[in-house]
């Protein structure tokens, strides 16, 4: 079944709705939508038959694939480098109740694992820089979450962010010159923009909402970010300098985790419209 | 023929007489039923769903947020106005922040122990007695039942028997691998033990009691021939096997097309169920509303059977030591919020909310301050319970927590409390019960009411 579609078009963002389309039906929980940079593949966090992992599946859909079938124990949220040849992931070690996170690299068929970032504290959201050259990630190893970048040999490991307040789910700009991240420091989550070397912060968004995970389109020109400012999560799209931003999605159910296709003409997304937590693309011509 | 509270039941000499003898306690059914028929006429509660948020939710959060308490101890979440003046929970739960109207919010509930396996005992029965922690010594005393078998002993008499009268729908609580004690009858005798149904998004509703045919779900029990020549050739398999008590009822249920229809989901129109959410839980809290409007006296719906977040199929406790943020924003609080939101909803909509006491409550609550890998750890002083219905008050909230949800500033209250408050509402004062030794002592939280 369909569900129809609205969107507020705005003269800073032409563009033909479509409906979304539906991708997945099994319902069991997904996000981290990551495309590979050929188009071809989608990977993302799946929660299933009690394990969560990573998983991929034809961009157009099909049958989901587990990445990495040997890991027992809980990882999530990865990211191919820029060739698609290798993916960085987050792994949780579990110790009782506790976990101990750290960031792992891979080849793109779940060969050669290792750990890029070992554990010291809260390690999350691994990040390729478009140059395959650094990665970005979040740690609380001073305390608060804040934005790291590490070579992808491992080595020069740099702070970006210093506020005592979380900064969480980096992007890159496809330019890499810049990078967009979720920010409480003036009080609320809100989507925020810097300097890739981390100077320069500019708040982009404003009000008195929760909004998260931004994903730079493709050209650089726009950010789509999740964002419950209608009530609950939609996805919504901002100019990159922060105006004009539209609700994509407007619906009642949950839409998270905004993934572009490496053409920037296709959003996925996960969904819960329909009940379970479903992957969905939305045309943006 | 003998008469129950104030709903005037009927209830059979012989059903006393199955009943049971005394418990442990030197309660006996005939106690139980002098103490409904000499108390109060309050009644209000004709069934109460336990959601039972394993693993320890944090206050701070959820619905008593402290915005103005240092960045350290708030944390990242904003705050949004609920209908109540003055009162706001976090930004993650703006389904439940609407129908705080219909909601009551108790913000001090204080409990002895920062062990989940003490605290969950404490949460369930109103005591630790026989509780068991991390260090696997039992504490002094026997366990005490549980609040749904209490319920489900009381009010057993004048519903259908087909039913079982205390559901539990989730796992067995653990706490590492060890089960925890307080979710069986105890001293009351394994026949007010509840009885456990499992919802699985990939498989459906399971009964752990019977291992039946994989394609045999109770979504297919109408099917009553189906089923019983089904478990005609499994028992042809095995023509030695004994059914223990929990098999035969199980049995006994399925083979009662009543039982098989408040089984069956599929039963509901596909919006309804997205309605709740195709999570564990929110399937879960619809199969409760199946139950109750079937007529069982007590649902306990478990969030999980593990505490962590990651270690069990689905959707993980509450235990949120790391990633308690980001598990918060992504899974924990969007889930809560739409099937509690539903559940309260359809209750409501289908006119049973009057008569049904829906509590939201975990173990303990979360330390005040952050930890440094984005965490809470436990926090038994202050923490909070959301109810609904059964003649509770919405719009009610009950206690002031300090500056920042570490201790309660006024109206320190317990998980006894909680229990004496649900015991009265469905016709049972605490006092009574306290008085006949069945359960510890506690007060009605009568701000709630």
């Amino acid at each position: 079944m369909w569900v129809f579609f609205f969107v507020t078009l705005s003269p800073l963002h032409p563009f033909t709705p479509s409906l979304p389309q539906r991708l997945t039906t099994d319902g069991s929980f997904k996000q981290h939508l990551q495309w590979s940079p050929d188009g071809k593949t989608l990977l993302f966090t799946r929660i299933h038959q009690g394990k969560m992992a990573l998983w991929t599946m034809p961009a157009a859909g099909g049958e989901m694939t587990r990445l990495l079938p040997e890991h027992k124990e809980p990882h999530f949220d990865g990211h191919f480098s820029p060739d698609g040849k290798r993916v960085v992931y987050v792994y949780d070690q579990l110790q009782g109740t506790d976990g101990k996170l750290r960031i792992n690299v891979c080849n793109a068929d779940g060969t050669d694992d290792k750990t890029l970032v070992p554990h010291q504290a809260f390690e999350e959201s691994p990040r390729w820089s478009p140059d395959g050259k650094r990665v970005l990630w979040v740690s609380t190893r001073n305390g608060s979450p804040d934005l790291f970048a590490v070579g992808a040999d491992g080595k020069d490991e740099k702070r970006l962010t210093t506020d005592p307040a979380a900064d969480l789910h980096p992007a890159w700009s496809p330019d890499g010159k810049q990078i967009a991240f979720t920010s409480g420091r003036t009080g609320r989550q809100k989507v925020h923009v810097m300097k890739a070397d981390g100077t320069g912060v500019k708040k982009l968004t404003d009000g008195e909402f929760l909004d998260a995970w931004p994903a730079w389109r493709p050209g650089g020109k726009q950010i789509a970010f999740v964002s419950n400012r209608a009530g609950n999560y939609d996805l919504w799209l901002t100019d990159a300098d922060g105006a004009g931003a539209v609700n994509l999605t407007r619906h009642p159910g949950q839409d998270t985790s905004p993934a572009w296709s490496p053409d920037g003409k296709t959003l996925a997304f996960v969904s819960t419209r329909h009940g379970g937590s479903d992957v969905y693309v939305l045309t943006m011509e | 023929m003998l008469l129950i509270g104030d709903r005037a039941a009927p209830l059979h000499r012989r059903a006393v007489l199955q009943a049971g003898a005394a418990t442990a306690l030197g309660l006996s059914w005939a106690d139980l039923l002098r103490a409904r028929a000499s108390g109060p006429t309050t009644a209000r509660a004709r069934s109460v769903i336990l959601l039972w948020l394993w693993g320890g939710p944090s206050q701070l959060d959820t619905f008593d947020p402290k915005p103005d308490a240092p960045l350290e101890f708030r944390g990242p979440f904003g705050t949004i106005p609920t209908r109540v003046p003055g009162v706001r929970f976090t930004e993650l739960f703006p389904q439940l922040a609407r129908l705080t109207d219909a909601l009551a919010l108790v913000r001090t509930l204080v409990t002895p122990s920062n062990d989940h396996g003490i605290a969950g005992t404490v949460g369930l029965t109103g005591s630790g007695a026989g509780g068991t922690g991390l260090d696997g010594k039992p504490l002094p005393g026997s366990p005490r039942p549980a609040l749904g078998s209490v319920v489900a002993k009381a009010l057993k008499a004048s519903r259908d028997r087909d039913l079982h009268p205390f559901f539990v729908v989730g796992g067995k609580l653990h706490q590492g691998k060890k089960t925890i004690v307080g979710e069986g009858a105890g001293p009351l005798g394994a026949g007010w033990d509840p009885f456990r149904m499992e919802y699985d998004p990939a498989t459906g509703t399971k009964i752990p009691a019977l291992q039946l045919p994989k394609d045999l779900t109770p979504e297919r029990l109408a099917d009553r021939q189906a089923l019983l020549a089904a478990l005609a050739r499994a028992d042809a398999r095995a023509a030695d096997l004994k059914l223990d008590e929990h098999r035969s009822r199980a049995l006994a249920m399925l083979t009662s097309p009543t039982a098989a229809a408040a089984f069956d989901l599929s039963r509901e129109k596909p919006a309804t169920a997205d309605r709740y959410g195709r999570t564990r839980f929110g399937q879960s809290c619809l199969l409760a509303r199946r139950l109750v409007e079937a007529g069982v006296p007590f649902v306990q719906v478990n969030w999980s059977d593990h505490v962590e977040a990651e270690e069990d199929s689905g959707d993980g406790g509450w235990d949120h030591h790391y990633r308690n943020f980001q598990l918060l924003q992504d899974r924990h609080g969007p889930w809560l919020d739409q099937s509690f939101a539903a559940l309260v909803t359809d209750l409501r909509d289908r006119g049973l909310l009057d008569t049904t006491l829906v509590v939201a409550v975990g173990e303990f609550g979360r330390e005040p301050k952050v930890n440094d890998k984005a965490g809470r750890e436990h926090w038994p002083g202050c923490y909070c319970a959301l109810l609904a219905g059964g003649g509770v008050k919405g719009g009610r909230v009950v206690g002031t927590s300090d500056a920042k949800a570490a201790r309660p500033a006024d109206t320190p209250l317990t998980p006894a409390d909680l229990n004496a408050t649900v015991l009265q509402q469905v016709g049972l004062t605490s006092e009574q019960v306290t008085g006949l030794g069945l359960t510890p002592a506690g007060r009605v939280v009568s701000e709630l009411l």
